[in-house]
């Protein structure tokens, strides 16, 4: 039996939400959508703790403190560290790969360039952490 | 006295007086010896001379003629000789006055100084001393000192002489070359990172294109005649084209200032390994002439290396049978290796252009004009040369070396 | 030989024996140079052999005792040729015990073919000294004339022991007592 995941997508690129939601509402299951237009409007949301996400989808370059930064931030935090953050980025630059693993995060996923390769990708991921056992 | 008697004296008398003649004869015989001997030694003796005339004028000329310093003080360290650069770089003449090394000691350097001083007492010679030096007109100069002592006949130690010379230009120099590297690798990496943002600031927009494309294709599915579908399909090989151009310039500009990682390979291997990776067509045969070596470097820019010129040579072939052959000869301190192929070849006067961003030449799906131009840029990180030969229609070998 | 062990062996013949002796032993003697001998020459050894065979067939004196005599002689040619050679010396045993490193190289300096016999000291103390001889010409009663006066020059006195290692004398032990 799978779960109904709730997705926290922090993203400034509005056509990247648009994406994602085309995706989702395009499955057969419930998912609930959580958006945060950068890593501030992220950690409002968490610390308000009524909207806990299972997942989270992090974008990297991002204004104000950038998808490094909020990860760091995130990880330091002993409740919302568990909560299993996948990368969603275009840079495939080694460096940010492996800080990105260093700090902590539960997968890597360049963005491709054609629409039908996302809608692959994404189904791929939420098919995945939906048949995982969450905190 | 008896006729006996006057016989034994006379004989005694012979044998004396043939005695005295004998040894006036050894005597003389000797003289002569001695004369000739003397005259030997007179030759020998002027010959010495002379050639210690030369020698000393030729020292004298060294001396003089030196581009560095030149001193010769005595044990106490009191300045005996000096040349004439030895008068510029201190700033003392002996001619005028009197002075001492310890003069010359720069404070921050004087335990070295002293220490080193020891060291020449003891063993008689040092070299390679580097350190300031403090001139009469208290300017501070950098020199290298190479020293020794000097012994009188009995093998006494009784002065010392030294060659200095002024290093002060030369290390700022190096000094200035080793601040701009820094400052270069800096820069380096500032590019690189911003090479990164721009490619991420420029694919993201791409990405958002092609998304839209397929929602109005999704969402007016059935609506659309076919020159719009044409059209569309039109954006989106323009859209994955300049994506590939933007990965190309990222890779370009991401090699040589990666941190390089050394290590042993097998290009017999890696070599496999490209063909694996490589979509190879069945009309095309690649054939490995000789045993590659096994070469130091970067395992992933080999590998690129190998994989650009291995895919052009596929990717330009319009032959029924392709033939790709690589082949490698060992050179003293290189390898030689050549990628020939029997595909269409490259016109004389493009040689020169082809390594050059941007010149590729047959402008297609594929090809991006970069290929080339990372593969130079790999050769000559590999401090080796590339090069060309081609007869349209017949073929083209690549020719690069890498230094072993 | 050097033409001084000739002349000066000649001189003490006349001296002892007179001049006829010396006619006679010459005469007597097969001898290449006729003896006309100068100091300064170098003549055969074999015509010292003769005229010591000669000498003490003439005299009934046997040639070790002729030698030990001439030797006795000979010190004090010696002795007035190179005083500071033998100046350089304080005491009889050490100057016997140098024949072979000290004195025998200067003597080689003033006489480069000079065929000298090797004088090897087995032991040495203060007051004793065991020397081996060694020589084709058998002299060493010369030898032990000379070190007899060697001992008088120092105003001492010496018991010297001769040993034959070898029995034709080419090779003998000196074994030398201080009193």
């Amino acid at each position: 039996m799978a779960n109904d995941l709730k997705v926290l997508l922090i993203e400034d690129d509005t056509i990247e939400i648009m994406k994602l939601h085309r995706v989702v509402s395009s499955l057969p299951l419930n998912y609930k959508i959580i958006e945060a237009k950068n890593g501030e409007e992220a950690l409002d949301i968490l610390e308000k703790k009524d909207e806990i996400p299972d997942i989270i989808l992090l974008d990297l370059n991002m204004p104000k403190i950038s998808g490094i930064e909020f990860l760091s931030i995130l990880k330091e935090n002993p409740s919302l560290k568990y909560i299993p953050t996948i990368i969603l980025t275009t840079s495939n630059n080694q460096k940010d790969l492996l800080e990105c693993y260093k700090i902590g995060i539960a997968g890597y996923i360049l963005k491709p360039l054609k629409y039908e390769d996302y809608v692959s990708k994404i189904e791929k991921l939420l098919a995945y952490w939906s048949i995982n056992e969450l905190i | 006295m008896s006729q006996i008697q006057i016989d034994i004296l006379q004989r005694a008398l012979n044998r004396e007086k043939a005695a005295r003649k004998q040894s006036e004869k050894i005597l003389e015989d000797k003289s002569l010896q001695l004369f000739n001997a003397t005259q030997e030694l007179k030759e020998a003796n002027e010959k010495l001379e002379l050639l210690l005339e030369e020698k000393t004028s030729q020292l004298q000329g060294v001396f003089e003629n030196i581009n560095d310093a030149y001193l010769i003080m005595d044990l106490e360290g009191n300045a005996l000789k000096m040349n004439d650069a030895a008068i510029e770089l201190f700033g003392y003449d002996l001619k005028t006055e009197r002075f001492n090394v310890v003069n010359l000691i720069y404070k921050p350097d004087a335990n070295y100084a002293f220490k080193s001083f020891k060291e020449l007492r003891k063993k008689g010679f040092f070299t390679d001393y580097t350190a300031r030096i403090i001139t009469k007109s208290k300017a501070v100069k950098w020199v290298q000192i190479n020293a020794s002592l000097i012994y009188d006949k009995s093998k006494q130690a009784i002065a010392a002489q030294g060659i200095i010379r002024d290093i002060t230009e030369t290390r700022r120099t190096s000094e200035l070359i080793k601040e701009q590297k820094i400052e270069l690798e800096k820069s380096n990496d500032e590019l690189q990172e911003y090479a990164h943002i721009v490619s991420h600031d420029l694919k993201s927009p791409l990405r958002s294109i092609n998304a839209l494309v397929s929602w109005i294709k999704e969402d007016n599915s059935g609506k659309l005649d076919a020159a719009s579908l044409q059209n569309f399909e039109l954006i989106e090989t323009t859209l994955e084209k300049m994506e590939q151009l933007i990965s190309g310039i990222l890779l370009y500009s991401s090699i040589g200032s990666e941190s390089v990682k050394k290590e042993k390979t097998n290009l017999n291997m890696l070599l496999e390994d490209v063909k694996q990776i490589l979509f190879i067509p069945e009309h095309i045969s690649i054939k490995i002439l000789n045993e590659l070596p096994v070469v130091y470097g970067d395992k992933v820019k080999l590998q690129q290396l190998f994989q650009n010129l291995i895919s052009n040579a596929i990717k330009f072939n319009d032959k029924e049978k392709g033939l790709i052959e690589i082949d490698v000869q060992e050179e003293k301190s290189f390898y030689q290796f050549s990628i020939k192929d029997n595909g269409i070849g490259i016109d004389k006067k493009y040689h020169d252009k082809i390594f050059k961003i941007f010149h590729s030449l047959n402008k297609t799906k594929e090809s991006t004009g970069i290929g080339l131009s990372i593969v130079k840029k790999i050769v000559d990180l590999f401090k080796g040369e590339i090069w060309i030969e081609s007869e349209p229609n017949i073929g083209t070998t690549f020719y690069f070396t890498l230094k072993k | 030989m050097k033409g001084i062990v000739f002349t000066e062996f000649l001189d003490l013949v006349e001296d002892k024996f007179g001049l006829e002796m010396v006619d006679k032993i010459i005469a007597q003697s097969e001898l290449e140079s006729e003896g006309i001998y100068t100091s300064v020459g170098t003549y055969e050894f074999s015509e010292m052999l003769q005229l010591l065979k000669n000498l003490s067939a003439n005299t009934n004196i046997s040639i070790d005792d002729l030698l030990l005599v001439y030797a006795e002689h000979f010190f004090s040619v010696l002795k007035i040729s190179y005083p500071d050679l033998i100046a350089t010396y304080k005491d009889p045993i050490e100057m016997l015990a140098s024949i072979e490193n000290h004195i025998h190289v200067e003597v080689r300096k003033i006489y480069p073919d000079a065929e000298l016999p090797t004088f090897n000291v087995l032991e040495k103390t203060e007051n004793s000294l065991t020397m081996i001889y060694k020589s084709s010409r058998a002299m060493h009663h010369f030898g032990l004339g000379l070190m007899n006066k060697t001992f008088e020059h120092f105003s001492a006195t010496a018991t010297i022991v001769i040993e034959k290692i070898k029995e034709d004398g080419t090779e003998v032990k000196f074994i030398i007592n201080k009193n």
